[in-house]
C-alpha cells in the first residue's frame, strides 16, 4: 500500500519531482558525458598505439643504409627497427592535391589499420591511402591513384583503405593550421613500387654520368633498392622507460642521425594529447561544477519535500508503521527518482555529450573505434549521486520521525527566529515598504533555500559567461595574433635548401623582411632535452612582439636570445639565465643568455635576432618572407612552397577553433537548461511556502498583481545577488582555464568583451524573471478557502 | 426598524469531486441587520464556514444571491470581489493567520497598504491591549495575543463586516472568553456587524441572532431578545 502512496504522492507533486528527476539527469549527463568523451579520447588512442605499435623514436637522417638499420637494431633495449622514405607527392590528376608518401620494407612498426582491403604487402606495387583523403575523394579500393615527385611518376591501385598511429593528424606543411582531407592525405607503399628507373637516373645525376652503360660497368652488382634514400628510421623500443637512453646511444652511435624524435614530440601524437590534456582540466571543472549545482539544488528540494510530509510521517507513525518502515518508504522518493534521472543522464550523457563532442574531434583525428565510453568511475558518481540524494531523504524524514506521533501530527508553527530578524524592526526598514520588509524577512527565515539559489543561479551565470568569455579569449587571441603581433598581408614560405642567390632574388622583389625557424633541442633544468625552436627575426616591422604585460616590445639586443613567457615558466628561467640548446643535425650546443620576455599567443619559443645568430657562426638564409604587395591569385612563385596572406590564416585557426566553439555552444546551452530548472525549482519551492502567506494576503483584500510583485520581488534580487557574484567568478573561472588547461603551447590571456557581462547578466536575469512571471500566474488561482485550511 | 446587512437569498453552493456533486449550500436563505452580534451554529460539514466564506468573497455561489449592503456580490468579478474584501471585510481565523515575519504592529499597519483610511495601527493595538507588544513578532506572543493581533488587523479596516471563523477554536476558555469580549465590544460600539462561525453552541449564548445550519440548509434563523452577557455564560 505503501508503494502505491508513493507512486500517488509524485504523481501529486510531480512538477517538483519532475525538476529534481531533471537536475539530476543535467547534472549526471554533463559529468559523465564529458567524463565518457575524454576516456573515449584517451582508450582510442591508447589502444590504436598499443595495438598498432606506435614507434617509440623518429629516426630522421638523409639516407639510412642497411647497415644502419641493423646497427639501430642491434643496440640494447631494441626491439625492432623500420625503415621509410616519406616525401610529399603531388596528384598527378590535380596538382593542387598531395598526399605524404611512405615507402617502406615492412609493416612491424605503426602498423596499419586496414578499414578496407588487404593488409601490407612488401611485393605489392599498389598503395594503401587514409581513410579521410579516400572518403573525400571518393576513392575505394581497386581504384587507380596516379602521383608524382620529380621526374618519378607511379600509378598505383589502391590495395587497402587504412589508419595509422603515427598520422592521426596530418597537416601538409608548416604553414597549414588545419587538416584538409580533400586536398591533402597520405599514402603508403612498398619500397619496390620506386620505379628502378628513377632511383638509376638520381644515381646517375649524382655522379655525374650520361650513359646507362658506363653505371653497369662501375657498379654491376648494383642492387637499386639499396639506392633508396630512406630518411627515416622508426624505433620500437622494448620499455618505455629506455626510450631516453636508446635515444642517446643513437645520437652516439648512428652517425647519419640528423634528429631525434619521441613520438610524443610529434605533431599528430602531442596535438591529440593536447586535445585530451585540454580537455581534462574542463571535465574538472565543468562537469564537477555541473554535479555540485544540481545535487546542491536536489538536496534542497528534497528536503524541503519531505518536510511537507511532515504530517502524513506522524500519521503513519500514529497507525503503527515502524520507523524502518516509513524511513523506507520516503526514502523510496529520493531513491527511486534520482535513480531514474541519473540512468537517463549516463544514457544520454554518453549520446548526448560524449559521442557529439567525439565526433567534433573526429573532424580532424583519424582513429578507428573512436566513441565515447562511460567509465565504472561514472557509474560509480552516478551511484553516490543517488545514494547521497537517498541518505538527504533519510536525514530529514528521521528527524521528523524523532518526534513523537503527536508532536509530528501537531501543525510545526512557522519558526521565526526573533533574535535574527531584529534589526529589521529599526528605524531604517520601517521606513522600507511592506513588500521589501516582508522579502528581508522571508529571506532571513529561509537561509538555505535563498542560498541554494543564489550558488544554482551563480553557477549557471559563471559557465555562461566563462563559456563566452572563452570565445571572447579566443577571438582576442586571432586580434592578437592576426592583427597585432603579424603585420603584413602575405608571408611566403620558402623551398627546403635554397642558396643565398636563390633569397636574394626573392627579396629583390617582395622586400627583405625574412625570418628562419631553426629546429632546436633545448636541455632542460634536469638536463632532458626537449624539442623546441629559434625564432630568428629580420622582420622589421612586419613582426611585432608583445611583452608580459600585452605591451608593444622591440627584439633589438644582439646579446642572447628572448623567450617566451610560458616558456620560461615551464623552465624556470628567469631574464639573465642562460639557456643551453643545440640546432638539429649539429652536435654544437650554445649557451645562450636570456635577454628579454616576449609573449606569443600560440607557440613557447626562442626569439633571436638575425645579428645574434650570425655571431654564433650559423648562416642566416631565411624561410620566410614578409610583405605587404598584393599577391593575390599567385599560387606558384618559383623557391616559394606556400603563399599565405593573413585573411586566410585567420579564417584557417578560426576552423579549428570551430570545434572548440560548438563544444562551448553545447555547454552553454546545458548550463542554460540547468540554470532554468534550477530557477523553476527554487522558485516553486519559494512559492509553494509562501503559499499560505500570499493566500492570506489574497483574504484580506490585496490585488493578485501586488501579491505577484511581492513573490517576484524576492526572485530578482536572487537573481541579481547571483549575477553580481557570477560576473567576476565566470571571469576567474576563464583565467583558471586558460591558465591550467590549455596546452604549454598556447598563452591566451583571458579576454572578456563587456557584451559577454550583459549577455550573462541578461540570460540569468531573463531567465529567472520568465520563471517568476511564470510561477506568479499561480497567485491568481490560489483558492483562499483550502489554503487557509492548513497553517504554514 | 433595523436596516438589513446581509441578504443571503437561496444560495446554493456545489463542490465538484472528481466525477460526483456536492452540494454544501442548498438554497440557503437568511438575513442580518447592521450592527448584530450573529452567530452561525452547527456541525462539521454543515455549511457554515462556506456561508462565511461566500459573504467574505472568497469564494462564488453556485446560484442565488448575497446582497451585502444593497450590493448583489454573488455576481462581482474576481477583481471586484477583491476591491470587495479590502473595503469591506475583516476576517478573524481559527489559526489567526497573522504573517509571522511581521512585527505586531506591522500585521495591523499592513492594512494601510489597501484601505484608504484605516485606523491608526498603534491605536488599534491600544484597544486590544496590546501596545506594549508592537514591536514583538508573532511567535514571542501567546496564541490568544496573536488572535487579539488578527483581531486588531481586522478592525483597523472598520470593515462593514467582522467575519470570524472559529475565533477561539484554538484557544483555551479563558482567553477565548476575552476574545469573544473584544468582538462583542466591537459591535456594540456600533462599529462592525459581527459573524461568528463556530459549532460551540455557548456561544450562541451572548449572539443577538442566531443561524442554525445543517445539511447545506437554514434551520432557523432566531433573534435572541435577551442576549447573555459574556461573564454570565459558564464555559
Amino acid at each position: 500500500m505503501l508503494k502505491r502512496k508513493l507512486f500517488r504522492e509524485i504523481r501529486i507533486n510531480l512538477s517538483q519531482f519532475i525538476t529534481i528527476l531533471l537536475m539530476v539527469m543535467i547534472g549526471v549527463m554533463a559529468y559523465s558525458g564529458i567524463e565518457a568523451y575524454m576516456a573515449g579520447m584517451t582508450k582510442a588512442a591508447d589502444d590504436f598505439y598499443g595495438k598498432n605499435n606506435l614507434e617509440d623514436l623518429n629516426v630522421l637522417g638523409e639516407g639510412f643504409s642497411k647497415e644502419d638499420l641493423d646497427e639501430v637494431r642491434n643496440l640494447d633495449h631494441v626491439k625492432n627497427a623500420e625503415r621509410k622514405l616519406e616525401i610529399n607527392v603531388i596528384n598527378s590528376d590535380n596538382n593542387d592535391k598531395g598526399f605524404l608518401a611512405s615507402f617502406i620494407e615492412t609493416n612491424e612498426i605503426s602498423k596499419f589499420y586496414v578499414y578496407e582491403g588487404k593488409a601490407f604487402d612488401p611485393e605489392s606495387k599498389g598503395a594503401w591511402v587514409n581513410k579521410y583523403y579516400a572518403d573525400a575523394n571518393g576513392i575505394k579500393v581497386g581504384d587507380i591513384i596516379r602521383f608524382k615527385y620529380d621526374t618519378m611518376e607511379i600509378e598505383a591501385p589502391i590495395e587497402g583503405i587504412i589508419h595509422i598511429p603515427d598520422h592521426l593528424y596530418t597537416l601538409r606543411d608548416e604553414a597549414a593550421l588545419l587538416p584538409n582531407f580533400e586536398e591533402y592525405g597520405f599514402i603508403y607503399l612498398s619500397y619496390k613500387a620506386i620505379p628502378e628507373d628513377y632511383l638509376k637516373e638520381t644515381v646517375m645525376k649524382k655522379m655525374g654520368l650520361r650513359d646507362e652503360s658506363v653505371l653497369k660497368t662501375l657498379m654491376p652488382d648494383l642492387n637499386y633498392t639499396e639506392l633508396i634514400p630512406f630518411n627515416y628510421i622508426m624505433v620500437d623500443v622494448d620499455d618505455k622507460a629506455n626510450t631516453e637512453s636508446v635515444k642517446n646511444n643513437i645520437e652516439d652511435n648512428i652517425e647519419s642521425a640528423i634528429a631525434i624524435i619521441k613520438s610524443e614530440d610529434t605533431a599528430s601524437y602531442s596535438r591529440y594529447q593536447g586535445e585530451i590534456d585540454e580537455g581534462k582540466g574542463f571535465v574538472g571543472i565543468f562537469s564537477g561544477l555541473f554535479l555540485f549545482i544540481a545535487i546542491l539544488s536536489v538536496i534542497t528540494t528534497m528536503t524541503r519535500v519531505i518536510k511537507k510530509q511532515r504530517i502524513q510521517i506522524g500519521t503513519l507513525k500514529a497507525l503503527g508503521f515502524t520507523d524502518s518502515a516509513v524511513q523506507f518508504h520516503y526514502i523510496g522518493f529520493g531513491f527511486w527518482v534520482s535513480l531514474i534521472g541519473a540512468a537517463l543522464g549516463l544514457l544520454l550523457g554518453r549520446f548526448f555529450i560524449g559521442n557529439v563532442f567525439m565526433g567534433l574531434e573526429m573532424d580532424f583525428f583519424e582513429i578507428p573505434n573512436n566513441g565515447a565510453i562511460v567509465e565504472l568511475k561514472s557509474y560509480i558518481v552516478a551511484l553516490l549521486v543517488v545514494l547521497g540524494i537517498s541518505f538527504v531523504t533519510y536525514l530529514t524524514c528521521r528527524k521528523q520521525l524523532k518526534e513523537n506521533p503527536a508532536e509530528t501530527l501537531r501543525i510545526e508553527l512557522p519558526k521565526v527566529k526573533s533574535g535574527t530578524l531584529g534589526f529589521t524592526t529599526s528605524k531604517v526598514f520601517r521606513k522600507l515598504s511592506f513588500a521589501v520588509k516582508w522579502n528581508i524577512r522571508d529571506v532571513i527565515r529561509n537561509k538555505i533555500r535563498t542560498l541554494t539559489a543564489v550558488v544554482g543561479i551563480t553557477g549557471c551565470c559563471v559557465l555562461i559567461v566563462c563559456a563566452l568569455g572563452m570565445l571572447n579569449s579566443i577571438d582576442n587571441f586571432i586580434k592578437l595574433q592576426f592583427e597585432d603581433l603579424y603585420n603584413f598581408n602575405y608571408k611566403l614560405t620558402l623551398n627546403q635548401g635554397l642558396n643565398r642567390d636563390d633569397v636574394n632574388s626573392l627579396t629583390d622583389t617582395y622586400g627583405s623582411f625574412t625570418s628562419k625557424t631553426l629546429g632546436i633541442e633545448i636541455k632542460n633544468a634536469s638536463g632532458e632535452r626537449e624539442a623546441n625552436s629559434v625564432f630568428v627575426y629580420d622582420a622589421g616591422d612586419k613582426i611585432r612582439f608583445k611583452d608580459k604585460d600585452d605591451e608593444f616590445m622591440d627584439i633589438s639586443r644582439d646579446d642572447g636570445v628572448y623567450i617566451t613567457v610560458r616558456l620560461a615558466e615551464n623552465l624556470n628561467l628567469k631574464v639573465g639565465d642562460t639557456i643551453s640548446w643545440h640546432i638539429y643535425g649539429s652536435k654544437e650546443f650554445y649557451d645562450s643568455k636570456i635577454v628579454g620576455f616576449n609573449r606569443d599567443p600560440q607557440s613557447q619559443i626562442l626569439t633571436a635576432t638575425r645579428a645574434y645568430i650570425e655571431s654564433l657562426g650559423i648562416e642566416y638564409i631565411p624561410d620566410a618572407i614578409y610583405t605587404d604587395m598584393d599577391l593575390s591569385g599567385q599560387k606558384d612563385i618559383k623557391n616559394v612552397e606556400v603563399v599565405q596572406d593573413t585573411e586566410s590564416m585567420k579564417k584557417d585557426i578560426s576552423g579549428m577553433l570551430e570545434m572548440m566553439r560548438s563544444m562551448i555552444v553545447i555547454i552553454i546551452f546545458v548550463a542554460v537548461l540547468l540554470g532554468i530548472i534550477i530557477i523553476y525549482s527554487m522558485s516553486i519551492l519559494s512559492y509553494s511556502e509562501k503559499q499560505y502567506q500570499f493566500s492570506t494576503l489574497k483574504v484580506l483584500g490585496f490585488e493578485d498583481s501586488r501579491i505577484r510583485k511581492i513573490f517576484i520581488k524576492q526572485n530578482n534580487w536572487i537573481a541579481v545577488a547571483a549575477i553580481i557574484l557570477g560576473l567576476p567568478l565566470g571571469r576567474a573561472l576563464t583565467g583558471f582555464l586558460f591558465t591550467i588547461c590549455l596546452e604549454d603551447t598556447y598563452d591566451f590571456s583571458t579576454y572578456i568583451h563587456p557584451l559577454t557581462y550583459l549577455v550573462g547578466a541578461a540570460g540569468t536575469f531573463i531567465v529567472s524573471f520568465a520563471v517568476s512571471l511564470f510561477l506568479g500566474r499561480k497567485v491568481n488561482s490560489i483558492d483562499m478557502v483550502s489554503s487557509l485550511k492548513s497553517n504554514e | 426598524m433595523a436596516k438589513e446587512l446581509i441578504n443571503f437569498n437561496n444560495v446554493r453552493k456545489t463542490y465538484s469531486i472528481g466525477e460526483k456533486t456536492f452540494d454544501a449550500l442548498n438554497g440557503a436563505s437568511f438575513t442580518v441587520n447592521r450592527g448584530e452580534f450573529v452567530v452561525i451554529l452547527g456541525p462539521s460539514g454543515a455549511g457554515k464556514s462556506t456561508i462565511l466564506n461566500l459573504l467574505g468573497g472568497m469564494d462564488k455561489a453556485t446560484s442565488g444571491e448575497i446582497i451585502i449592503d444593497g450590493k448583489d456580490i454573488s455576481k462581482l468579478s474576481a477583481k471586484e470581489l477583491t476591491h470587495y474584501r479590502a473595503e469591506n471585510i475583516g476576517f478573524i481565523f481559527q489559526f489567526y493567520n497573522i504573517l509571522p515575519t511581521l512585527t505586531v504592529i506591522e500585521n495591523v499597519e499592513l492594512i494601510n497598504d489597501i484601505v484608504k483610511n484605516p485606523k491608526p495601527a498603534m491605536e488599534v493595538l491600544k484597544g486590544v491591549g496590546l501596545e506594549m507588544h508592537a514591536d514583538k513578532f508573532p511567535n514571542q506572543l501567546s496564541g490568544g495575543e496573536q488572535q487579539r493581533v488578527s483581531i486588531a488587523r481586522a478592525i483597523a479596516k472598520n470593515p462593514l463586516l467582522l467575519l470570524c471563523d472559529e475565533p477561539t477554536g484554538a484557544l483555551d476558555s479563558q482567553t477565548g472568553v476575552e476574545v469573544l469580549k473584544l468582538l462583542k465590544e466591537q459591535c456594540r460600539s456600533g462599529e462592525n456587524t459581527v459573524v461568528i462561525v463556530t459549532h460551540n453552541s455557548l456561544i450562541a449564548e451572548i449572539a443577538d441572532r442566531v443561524i442554525r445550519v445543517k445539511n447545506g440548509k437554514i434551520r432557523s434563523n432566531e433573534l435572541n431578545a435577551s442576549p447573555k452577557n459574556i461573564e454570565e455564560v459558564e464555559w
